[in-house]
């Protein structure tokens, strides 16, 4: 409980400093929210109400931009992104198994967090690596030709 | 408003330069079925596909939604050929897949003889219900009423109107002009011993003075004094004892 307390008020700072880096403009806002999902890894709703104050925007155009964009999380994501290209090619050289294969070893479903928040797993359509099919994505690192026998080895790095 | 003539079914008729061929043929007696558009919001239209029909223009002919297809000079226009009937019957089976549950989506596909779509009806986690996504009603919320309270939310199959974070919206003023806007019924907004309840939030209704029936929200007549000027005396009485 103590411990939520700080961090809500450390929240709050951050996005108060965010939001000032901007000019007051519509313009601004994507910007701010990319800023937010960066120093968060999500966009709290606390952000995209004071956001919506300082810019004189309404609530409602705040959040509709916040669930349009993939790139935007609404949800705490976990320290790393983990991504399972699900595009053509590496579904057809087994990117279902291996995706399988990350959530059965991390005890995570497609598209949501693990437990201790280490990792979000997510399925993606085409990260544009057909070539090193089948492709897993962490953070920004891109690891090609993956085996399912091999995939944990590649996770196991960022524990 | 300069007047043009064009043709609507092969009838020359009177219409206004850059009006939408849907009012021009409204106007003129020619019925265009069509849920998205609506005449007194100039952003609104161009998302139903209903009102599709075959505009030809200088010897090319197209399909167009007519209501934001705007009238030109030479314009020649089919509302009921079989490729535009086609098309329609087509436009609304897949919406009647999207909606089963919409009375005015099933009544208007009943009229083009379908009464069961062939495809899949979406009943699993993406149900809109009877949202058709048209997004008439935010765009009353924002152009007209002027407040936002609503707006289009998430995308693709997913995409339906709501408040922001799914809570109680501050900046809602319980006027209902969205339910009023919805073309397919979409919206519930139920009004009860003086509350009104849309959009999950409750709002007091103020009553008329003359013969105690509660006619609007308090949070409306605050937000017209506020925007307009308005005499707040004004709202005292219901429009049927001003």
């Amino acid at each position: 409980m103590g411990a939520n307390v700080q961090k809500n008020k450390i929240d709050v700072k951050k996005i108060d400093r965010i939001i000032k880096g901007y000019d007051k403009s519509e313009e601004s806002l994507l910007a701010i929210l990319q800023d937010f999902q960066r120093a968060f890894q999500y966009v709290p709703e606390e952000g995209m109400k004071r956001l919506s104050r300082a810019m004189g925007v309404p609530e409602s155009k705040i959040y509709a931009m916040g669930t349009f964009y993939k790139a935007l999380s609404l949800k705490p994501r976990g320290k790393h992104t983990c991504k399972v290209c699900m595009g053509t090619a590496c579904h057809l050289k087994g990117a279902g198994q291996i995706l399988e294969t990350i959530e059965r070893e991390l005890k995570v479903k497609r598209n949501s967090t693990t437990e201790d928040g280490l990792f979000t797993v997510e399925s993606v359509n085409c990260v544009g690596a057909c070539a090193m099919a089948p492709v897993v994505v962490v953070d920004e690192s891109y690891a090609g030709h993956v085996r399912q026998s091999k995939v944990m080895d590649i996770l196991d790095k960022y524990k | 408003m300069e007047k043009i003539t064009i043709i609507i079914d092969g009838k020359q008729v009177e219409a206004v330069k850059d009006q939408p061929v849907l009012m021009a043929a409204r106007e003129n007696g020619i019925d265009i079925p069509a849920l998205c558009h609506h005449p007194e919001l100039e952003s609104s239209g161009g998302s139903c596909r209903v009102c599709l029909v075959e505009a030809v223009q200088g010897g090319r002919s197209r399909i167009v939604t007519s209501c934001n297809y705007p009238v030109r000079a030479g314009l020649e226009v089919n509302t009921s050929t079989d490729q535009v009937m086609k098309i329609r019957k087509g436009v609304l089976e897949l919406l009647l897949c999207r909606v089963p549950d919409s009375e005015v989506v099933r009544g208007l596909a009943s009229k083009y003889g379908i009464d069961e779509p062939r495809f899949f009806k979406d009943e699993g986690e993406n149900n809109r219900y009877k949202c058709i996504a048209c997004s008439l009603c935010t765009q009353v919320c924002e152009d007209v009423v002027g407040v936002s309270a609503i707006s289009m939310q998430n995308r693709g199959v997913e995409k339906a109107p709501g408040t922001p974070f799914h809570k109680d919206s501050q900046a809602c003023i319980g006027c209902g002009a969205c339910a009023y806007a919805c073309p397919t019924g979409a919206i519930s907004m139920k009004d009860s011993k003086g509350v009104r309840t849309i959009w999950g939030r409750k709002f007091k209704m103020a009553a008329c003075s003359v013969c105690g029936k509660p006619y609007i929200p308090q949070a409306q007549v605050d937000w017209i004094v506020k925007t307009t000027g308005k005499d707040r005396a004004f709202f005292d009485k219901c429009p049927d004892h001003r």
